[in-house]
């Protein structure tokens, strides 16, 4: 694991760029710990401001310090991120491996109702889920339906691994001596789909959190709990561009389009680092040069 | 290496004693493909009443071409089959199963305390052998500890102690299987499932995946374990030189059946059935100037066999009776015996 990271940072500029643009997103959500104002509290500095050594990011038109709004705003958005990632990730780890080894019927019904989740479309899914539970539309339960909602597509890679694993001397082996189908899963196959889980996750934290600030921005998720979305909604509520106020939308564009970056680098090179042809062809060229 | 001498000892004693039971008797075995696709059915009969013993101590060579039903054969006798794969009849005995019942007879439980720690299998010597992703110490763990007993530190000094049988250090515990070369995978696969001193260990062409040096270091190391933890060893390969080197008695198997069974040095120098004899024939000598005979066509569909001994329509023997009726193995001289009826062999 050590060896691998160790590796990705020497060979890999695709790695060390992604590494620290989300290192960097992630401090700004760890120093949400160190703000000086509570995260829902308005009017607490003078509206309006331009970014000046007082307020770095400027502030609202609601009198919200921008830089630290933001803190609070990422973690949530970061936080929200990788809980469905990681929901998301078990539900289509046990689906995947269960479909791939047992085939036959158990196969045919998980990717009969793993289909139904590819085909269906997501986002008119999502808004009308707004509007049937409206205040009931929490952080949490955003985070629990994306989750059960994104499980589809890893799901059907996993299911590709371990139909091909099934048929490997190992598992053979593993089924004679007597391991039970949960041991061979989680010994055996769990170890095998491991890296393209990873390289997976990042895949789905960006498409969640996409998904979460086009919801917000529209104002269709809890618009109180600060996120990145929220702000902008805010903004937009509150006409920044027209007034004027254009760093109370700049900086969280920015913000999050760094962390999409740096996600979608650290999948690429994640990505790369798993195919030892590409990762090999890499090292080399590094070593000859 | 000696982990446990006392055990040793007390197996020596046993095989010099009174004639025990066979490890394995296999009788009249029968198992078939049986498939249905669009309401057609099929049936492929792979092995097609098959009989033999495996003794103490010895190993069992099993020969045979590609779709001879060897490998069904394999499946068989560890009850591994699955569907379209059925056993349809005859009886596989082993002694070390409770009540000297079928195999067929027994439970999943009882099947799951028999495999590895009675009867294991060395796997093929190929890449996946092992899981590529998991260190060869997990693999141990993995296969062999519930077996095995022990854990921690006891475990680990059972397998180093019986790692050294096949001439590896205790290093290749923390190694990635594609850390080490063929011959030491294969080796690895070797201690694997000799670790639980079984009764019977069931090789399927354990060295085919690698070249000839490495082969005959692979080839006495397997004898050298199984004389040393005094298994019984089924080794089943086409590669004739293989069981010319390492069996004590050899069966020859076509179309499903056996059809001739002899210690293997009477087989390798006085073949009786037509077509042990073409395969014996084929072998390359030195000094040999007179080209090959091929026999014309090519091996039976065992979905549609042809009626009566399955090789007539090939053999240079034939005669009116082998379109009709069925050889069986016969004994034709001292545990020699063969299924053919131009030479001595009986319906």
């Amino acid at each position: 694991m050590l060896a691998t990271v160790r590796d990705l940072v020497i060979y890999n500029p695709e790695f060390r760029i992604g590494a620290i643009l989300v290192g960097l997103v992630a401090g700004m959500a760890a120093l949400s710990l160190a703000s000086p104002y509570a995260p829902l509290d308005t009017f607490v500095v003078a509206p309006d401001l331009p970014p000046s050594l007082a307020h770095p990011f400027g502030t609202t038109s609601r009198g919200q310090d921008v830089f630290w709004q933001l803190t609070f705003a990422i973690r949530n958005t970061l936080t929200f991120g990788i809980v469905v990632a990681l929901l998301s990730r078990l539900l289509s780890l046990a689906i995947g491996l269960l479909a791939g080894y047992k085939g036959g019927w158990v196969d045919r019904v998980l990717m009969a109702i793993n289909d139904t989740f590819i085909a269906i479309p997501l986002f008119p899914i999502l808004v009308l889920f707004y509007f049937v539970l409206r205040d009931a539309m929490s952080w949490a339960a955003l985070a629990l339906i994306m989750a059960l909602l994104g499980w589809a597509y890893d799901a059907r890679l996993i299911r590709a691994l371990a139909l091909s694993l099934k048929t490997r001397e190992f598992t053979y082996t593993g089924v004679f001596s007597g391991m039970t189908t949960r041991e061979l899963l989680v010994r055996e196959h769990l170890p095998y789909v491991m890296p393209i889980v990873f390289a997976t996750t990042m895949n789905n934290m960006n498409w969640s959190i996409g998904l979460e600030v086009t919801l917000s921005v529209l104002g269709f998720t809890d618009i109180n709990s600060p996120t990145v979305g929220g702000m902008i909604y805010w903004a937009n509520q509150h006409t920044a561009l027209v007034a004027g106020v254009w760093w109370w939308i700049a900086f969280p564009v920015i913000l999050v389009v760094a962390l999409f970056i740096g996600l979608f680098l650290l999948a690429v090179s994640m990505n790369e680092h798993i195919d030892p042809r590409s990762r090999l062809r890499r090292m080399g060229a590094e070593g000859g040069a | 290496m000696s982990a446990t001498p006392a055990a040793d000892g007390e197996r020596k004693r046993a095989t010099a004693g009174a004639p025990r039971a066979p490890v394995l008797s296999v009788d009249d075995l029968k198992a078939y493909y049986r498939t249905r696709h669009f309401g057609i059915e099929r049936e492929v009969r792979a092995v097609d009443g098959v009989s033999f013993e495996v003794r103490d101590n010895e190993i069992y060579g099993l020969a045979g071409e590609s779709s001879s039903g060897k490998s069904t054969l394999l499946k068989a006798i560890a009850a591994a089959m699955r569907p379209p794969l059925h056993v349809v009849g005859g009886t596989v005995r082993m002694r070390f199963l409770e009540g000297a019942k079928s195999l067929y007879a027994a439970s999943s439980a009882e099947l799951a305390q028999l495999r590895w720690r009675k009867l294991s299998y060395i796997m093929q010597g190929s890449m996946s052998a092992l899981n590529p992703v998991r260190r060869v110490r997990r693999s141990f763990e993995d296969f062999a500890a519930r077996h095995l007993g022990g854990t921690g530190a006891a475990f680990e000094a059972k397998v180093v102690a019986h790692l050294g049988l096949v001439r590896l250090d205790k290093g290749v515990l923390d190694a990635y299987p594609h850390e080490l070369s063929g011959g030491m995978r294969q080796r690895v696969t070797i201690a694997l499932a000799t670790i639980c001193r079984p009764d019977l260990v069931i090789a399927d062409e354990p060295t085919t995946a690698l070249d000839v040096v490495v082969q005959k270091d692979v080839l006495d190391m397997i004898r050298d374990v199984q004389r040393q933890v005094g298994s019984s060893l089924l080794l089943v390969t086409h590669d004739l030189g293989v069981h010319a080197y390492l069996t004590d008695r050899l069966a020859i198997m076509y179309g499903g059946r056996l059809v001739e069974e002899a210690p293997t040095e009477t087989l390798f120098r006085s073949p009786l059935h037509p077509y042990a004899k073409h395969l014996i024939a084929s072998l390359p000598r030195i000094g040999e100037a007179a080209p090959k005979v091929t026999l014309p066509g090519g091996p039976p569909n065992l979905a549609e066999p042809p009626p009566g001994c399955r090789f007539h329509p090939r053999c240079p023997l034939a005669m009116e009776r082998c379109r009709r009726d069925t050889p069986t193995l016969t004994t034709v001289a001292p545990q020699h015996r063969v299924a053919c009826f131009a030479v001595g062999g009986q319906a």
